[in-house]
């Protein structure tokens, strides 16, 4: 039975999703990166794996999210894509007529204007995390509070206190203000939300033409609360998909699919069994030139897989070159 | 021989061959700093307030390493070059700002270029720079028309000839390109990166965006190719006046590519540069006014890691080819 893998490896998660020749759906995974993005790749593919009938044969895999180069060495990625376009081929998989997308991960945020199926504008957060899942997680954490009761919480708001969503440092202290000044905390927490969506409209969406019909997702989705704040905002319906965090995972899988097919090319995927792999990582400062380069290596029994991270091509390595 | 310093930083882009030109005919000798390293933006950045712009830190990162090398160090003051129109007042005050921040630099020679002072104004600057090197003014005369030949001449071969400012200094000073001239014939993707020369072409704070699309078999257009009545003329249609020295590099060129052919227009800018913020606004709201050619806007700050920068280059080419893609398979 031939399938086909994405791995999307965010900062915060990481998401894997299986699709059989069909394009549907057979197995997702959505874990926690927790700062090790190689050891929760070998995990994520166990983990999936089992759930997977064993007779199957993975005939293209392919990696997106801010760690795709790594994870793409490791699994033996037969396409690495960014971000944006995997996320638009998954929503427009499902929903043809998308004319807009709202993705919220937890370090970035991203809108993706779509028209008559084609992306013809997108926008990506800046230095800026006020708009981002890290935003709600550090609240929360600060309430003492997981971020599922944050939602919950939120939800049973009757008035909004507002607070500003300018700067994650503002809104903290504006919350504690409002905190102080006896204002009930459901009411702080979808202020919150509402914050978080003005800051996202203004920095992610400035400018932006956003046209019904709206799909929102990535790991924020989850929360109800910026759900009913964004429909509130924009006065339009929101559209969040079942499996709308494992977007950019499905999307990777689909890309692979249209390619891999087309190409009658041999994977490169490693098989499940890389889990029990051990790598290294290791990074030392090139003193070539002043530009003092940190230079990352990724290597498997002594011998190393790629090389990154220089500003000129002195170390670069990645498997292709080191394969002639 | 007397040794002139000159940054390769900020103006440099823009003006180097003619200051070369001007100093060499007076006898002395141009030293120009290396390319930028981190090295320098670190040493630079520890100099100033922490809200200067990154280009000026660089700047000053510049002056440091020409520190030990050079007799003086050239940091001209272009206040304004055509007439009601001004430069960005960190340009305004940047010999100022230098001599206060690395008070340890060689002399600093400077020149105050101001045509709303009218010409003869012009001259007397001129002439009290050329008096550091010879106490004759006809030497100082020829030195400074001949600096204005080679600055015609080099502006020709960007406007005319379809060089960018690096190649084209190249060109001037004789030494052989690293690329070359000619495209692959198979490149289809045209884009317009538009910006400050001191951005676009300084590949440790642009990240070598050109560098990379042009690996990526892309054609690349950058605002020094086009004519400066192009550029005007484009600026008066948006904006009704000129108002900054440096508005045609993006409004200008931004306008005339988004009514061209490219397939998109990247804006390169500074985080916390006060005109960039105002002028990719302008050029932003046009892009989205036209609809006709897919924009970007890329902010780069001294955080800015290379991977932000990789990934929405990606995606704006992947944007760019799926569309084509799209076309062919309505068409054909």
């Amino acid at each position: 039975m031939e399938a086909y893998l994405g791995i999307d490896v965010g900062s915060v998660t990481t998401k894997l999703a299986v699709l059989n020749k069909d394009a549907e759906l057979m197995a997702a995974l959505y874990l926690p990166t927790q700062g090790k993005p190689i050891t929760t790749v070998q995990e994520g593919l166990r983990q999936i794996s089992e759930q997977l009938p064993k007779d199957l044969e993975i005939r293209g895999a392919g990696t997106t999210g801010s760690a795709r180069y790594l994870a793409g060495v490791i699994v033996g990625a037969d396409l690495v894509r960014n971000e944006i376009t995997t996320h638009a081929v998954a929503t427009l998989q499902y929903i043809p007529d998308v004319q807009t997308i709202f993705e919220i991960g937890g370090q970035d945020s991203k809108i993706i204007i779509i028209r008559d199926g084609i992306i013809t504008d997108f926008a990506m957060n800046t230095v800026c995390a006020a708009g981002t899942g890290s935003f709600l997680d550090h609240q929360a954490l600060r309430l003492n509070m997981s971020i599922e009761e944050l939602s919950q919480r939120a939800m049973e708001s009757q008035k909004p206190v507002r607070i500003a969503g300018r700067c994650t440092v503002f809104a903290e202290s504006d919350m504690i203000h409002k905190q102080q000044m006896g204002y009930r905390i459901e009411d702080i927490l979808y202020g919150l939300c509402q914050a978080l969506v003005r800051n996202y409209l203004n920095n992610v969406g400035l400018g932006k033409e956003i046209n019904p019909p709206i799909v929102f997702q990535g790991g924020v989705a989850f929360n109800r609360a910026i759900v009913k704040a964004f429909q509130e905002e924009l006065n339009t319906e929101i559209i969040v998909l079942p499996h709308h965090e494992v977007m950019g995972a499905i999307g990777t899988a689909l890309v692979v699919h249209e390619e891999m097919s087309a190409g009658q090319r041999e994977s490169q995927f490693k098989e499940f069994s890389i889990s029990d792999l051990e790598y290294h990582t290791s990074s030392f400062e090139c003193k070539a030139c002043p530009n003092l380069c940190e230079i990352a290596q990724l290597s498997q029994n002594d011998q190393v897989l790629a090389r990154w991270g220089g500003r000129c091509d002195r170390w670069e390595r990645s498997p292709e070159s080191s394969r002639h | 021989m007397i040794k002139v310093g000159i940054p390769r930083a900020l103006l440099y882009y823009q003006y180097y061959p003619m200051w070369r030109t001007f100093f060499e005919e007076l006898g002395a000798e141009a030293i120009v700093s290396p390319v930028t390293s981190r090295v320098m933006l670190q040493e630079g950045g520890a100099r100033v307030v922490a809200d200067t712009c990154l280009p000026v830190k660089i700047f000053i990162g510049h002056v440091l390493s020409l520190i030990g090398n050079c007799d003086f160090i050239f940091i001209p003051t272009i206040r304004s070059i055509r007439k009601n129109t001004y430069n960005c007042s960190k340009f305004l005050g940047l010999s100022a700002m230098t001599r206060a921040a690395v008070p340890e630099a060689p002399p600093i020679l400077d020149i105050m270029v101001d045509v709303n002072k009218g010409r003869l104004r012009l001259y007397q600057a001129i002439y009290r720079l050329g008096k550091n090197f010879t106490p004759y003014p006809h030497k100082i005369r020829q030195a400074s028309l001949d600096a204005w030949r080679t600055q015609l001449k080099y502006r020709y071969m960007m406007s005319n000839r379809g060089l960018t400012q690096p190649q084209a200094i190249a060109k001037v000073l004789g030494t052989s390109t690293p690329e070359s001239q000619v495209e692959s014939p198979e490149t289809k993707t045209t884009i317009a990166v538009i910006g400050h020369p001191y951005l676009l072409h300084d590949d440790f704070i642009s990240h070598r965006i050109i560098p990379r699309l042009k690996q990526a078999n892309v054609k690349v257009l950058t605002p020094e190719m086009l004519a400066d009545t192009t550029l005007e003329s484009a600026v008066m249609k948006v904006m009704g006046r000129i108002q900054w020295t440096c508005e045609s590099e993006i409004v200008g060129a931004g306008e005339h590519y988004l009514r061209s052919d490219v397939d998109g227009v990247i804006n390169v800018m500074a985080f916390g540069c006060g005109p960039d913020s105002l002028m990719m606004d302008v050029i932003r709201r046009q892009a989205t006014r036209l609809r006709s050619t897919p924009f970007m806007n890329l902010t780069i700050d001294e955080h800015t890691s290379e991977v932000g920068i990789i990934t929405r280059l990606e995606a704006f080419m992947d944007m760019i080819y799926r569309k084509q893609r799209a076309r062919v398979a309505v068409c054909g």
